[in-house]
């Protein structure tokens, strides 16, 4: 079975993300053992993004990887076990609320649930999740 | 005026907060602001009127916190160096990392000019402008950066610049700089031994100042953008004016805010880039707190009695920011927004100098009237984080579930809670006749 890194790389969906992990470091972090729980946001959900904001991002790696970090959360959650959750603290050290009776991640929407990997689960979302209540 | 409101086409009943009005604005994409021409004329006019010092603002902050440093004595921490004046704005000009304004990267022809002349119009050495204080009010800037110090821990736990500021990494960063500053100076190596946490508060002082500099260096090219758009006639209403704002927020969201001390050439990085510290969550949602909510009562605008709890108990409480002042006193001497209120009456652009000369006393209140004006742009500029927060933590506003329409509601709604109270201008700034 593919690790996390091995999933995201091998799927054109996830290109934008892949470039991302790279430019901020973090491509090593999401290949150890974790295991991790990953809400990956679609190349779409870049997309979203006003103009501007990625290329401001990619300039400054620190500031992109914290962002990223948002995203991963220490533990592997299945789409059975973040039903029963709120909300969950991500790598980024805030936590991230939770609806996912209806699949929602904050203001994203889980379009695709659990996704093993040998280091941890992915869940697919279609916007970029932002710190913040 | 006011504006006439269509009824909201959404899907959750009309709301029945005293300010549904402008509720139901917000939730159709407007402003706090009514749109109109008056009004665009107005805020876009001060934009430019605040970008203009402000280009002196940030490079002066980041002027005290990477060279002046920890001087005890530092008489001469306004009169900016060439090479600050000189230094690339990362946000304009050829050079930028991002460029949002299509100007120059170095400082504002009308700043060099009004630092060669001041008010007087005269060609003097800059030492005899400085003491007949006939330059650009620093003291304003200072006060918005003492502002963030002092309500600091705001947006905890997502603002995560300050828990930095208490940590041993930090105090150790310091350590280095405060040993490199005084090298040689037993006196104030003597005096750091003896009290170590005055020199780390004088040092946190000095990262605001920082914070506060990288904030504006932003805002500066923002501002000067849409003044050239309005002056082209593409910058059309309120709401674009907000848009622009919104769209500025998220580009630059991810700016790093850090804190670089240059001593005898060497740099000591005391809030180092590689914290992961940004423009939005570490600067700019803690100045509009600081700076448009609480700030402090400002002396001479009226007495306070704090045992008779006329001054809020709790610090999130306080109320005295732009978004709340009577600009009435404010036009007065003594009250650090007036300094603001100076600065931007010299670089006010042609048509709000007629627009003034117009209504009540001309141009002898024409700072008052200024005053107003400015109140009234920063209402649209808090609307622009509101709507920012909302996009970023929320939903569209033209979301399809019902639920997720209830929960803006309910975030526009705490938001509108702010301004019950009866110092808050929201309603004034509804009549155009507010002036």
């Amino acid at each position: 079975m593919p690790n996390i890194v091995e999933i995201a790389v091998s799927d054109d969906r996830f290109s934008t993300l892949v470039t991302a992990v790279q430019v901020a470091g973090l491509v090593e972090a999401l290949q150890s053992p974790g295991p991790f729980t990953v809400f990956a946001p679609l190349n779409s959900a870049f997309e979203k993004l006003p103009p501007g904001t990625i290329t401001s991002l990619v300039q400054n790696p620190p500031q992109l990887g914290r962002i990223l970090t948002y995203h991963v959360v220490s533990g592997k959650y299945t789409k059975a076990d973040l039903e029963k959750l709120s909300e969950v603290t991500s790598l980024e050290g805030t936590t991230i609320r939770l609806n996912f009776k209806k699949n929602e991640v904050k203001n994203a929407t889980a379009v695709l649930t659990d996704i093993e990997a040998t280091n941890g689960i992915i869940h697919v979302i279609d916007n970029v999740i932002l710190m913040g209540p | 005026m006011t504006q006439t409101l269509e009824a909201p086409k959404t899907k959750i009943p009309p709301s029945t907060h005293p300010l549904a009005e402008i509720i139901h604005r917000l939730e159709a994409g407007g402003t706090m602001l009514p749109d109109t021409p008056e009004n665009l004329m107005q805020i876009i006019g001060l934009y430019k009127a605040y970008a203009v010092p402000m280009d002196f603002y940030w490079r002066d902050l980041l002027y005290i916190a990477e060279q002046v440093f920890l001087n005890p004595l530092p008489w001469n921490k306004y009169l900016i160096s060439d090479e600050y004046l000189d230094r690339e704005n990362k946000y304009s000009g050829d050079n930028a990392d991002l460029r949002i304004w299509r100007g120059c990267g170095d400082a504002h022809p009308e700043l060099r000019e009004f630092m060669a002349q001041g008010e007087l119009k005269k060609d003097l050495p800059t030492i005899l402008h400085h003491l007949w204080h006939d330059r650009i009010n620093m003291e304003f800037a200072e006060e918005c950066m003492r502002s963030m110090l002092w309500h600091r821990d705001m947006y905890k736990p997502w603002n995560q610049f300050d828990g930095f500021l208490d940590t041993d990494e930090y105090k150790q960063n310091c350590d280095r700089a405060i040993n490199a500053y005084f090298k040689g100076n037993p006196v104030m190596l003597g005096l750091y031994k003896l009290f170590p946490d005055m020199f780390y508060e004088q040092c946190r002082q000095m990262s605001y100042y920082s914070n506060l500099g990288l904030f504006w260096e932003v805002m500066a090219p923002v501002f000067f953008e849409m003044s050239d758009l309005y002056d082209e006639g593409k910058m059309t209403s309120v709401p674009a004016a907000m848009d622009f704002l919104v769209n500025g927020i998220f580009a630059i969201a991810g700016r790093p805010i850090y804190h670089h001390v240059y001593i005898k050439g060497e740099c000591f990085e005391i809030i180092p880039k590689s914290k992961g510290f940004t423009w939005l969550y570490e600067a700019a949602l803690p100045y509009v707190e600081a700076v448009f909510y609480r700030t402090a009562p400002f002396r001479g605008t009226k007495s306070y009695n704090a045992q008779a709890g006329q001054v809020p108990d709790a610090q999130p409480d306080f109320h005295y920011g732009v978004l709340y002042a009577d600009k009435f006193p404010v036009g007065t001497a003594g009250i650090p927004p007036t300094f603001l209120a100076q600065d931007m009456l010299h670089f006010l652009p042609d048509y709000l100098v007629e627009y003034y000369k117009q209504h009540c006393r001309g141009e002898g209140d024409t700072i008052v009237q200024l005053a107003v004006s400015f109140q009234r742009s920063m209402y649209c500029v808090t609307s622009a984080v509101i709507q920012a927060l909302r996009a970023a933590l929320l939903y569209p506003l033209d979301d399809e579930d019902p639920d997720h329409l209830m929960a803006n509601r309910q975030f526009f709604e705490a938001q509108m809670d702010r301004f019950l109270r009866p110092e808050a201008r929201i309603r004034d700034i509804q009549n155009q006749e507010y002036r």
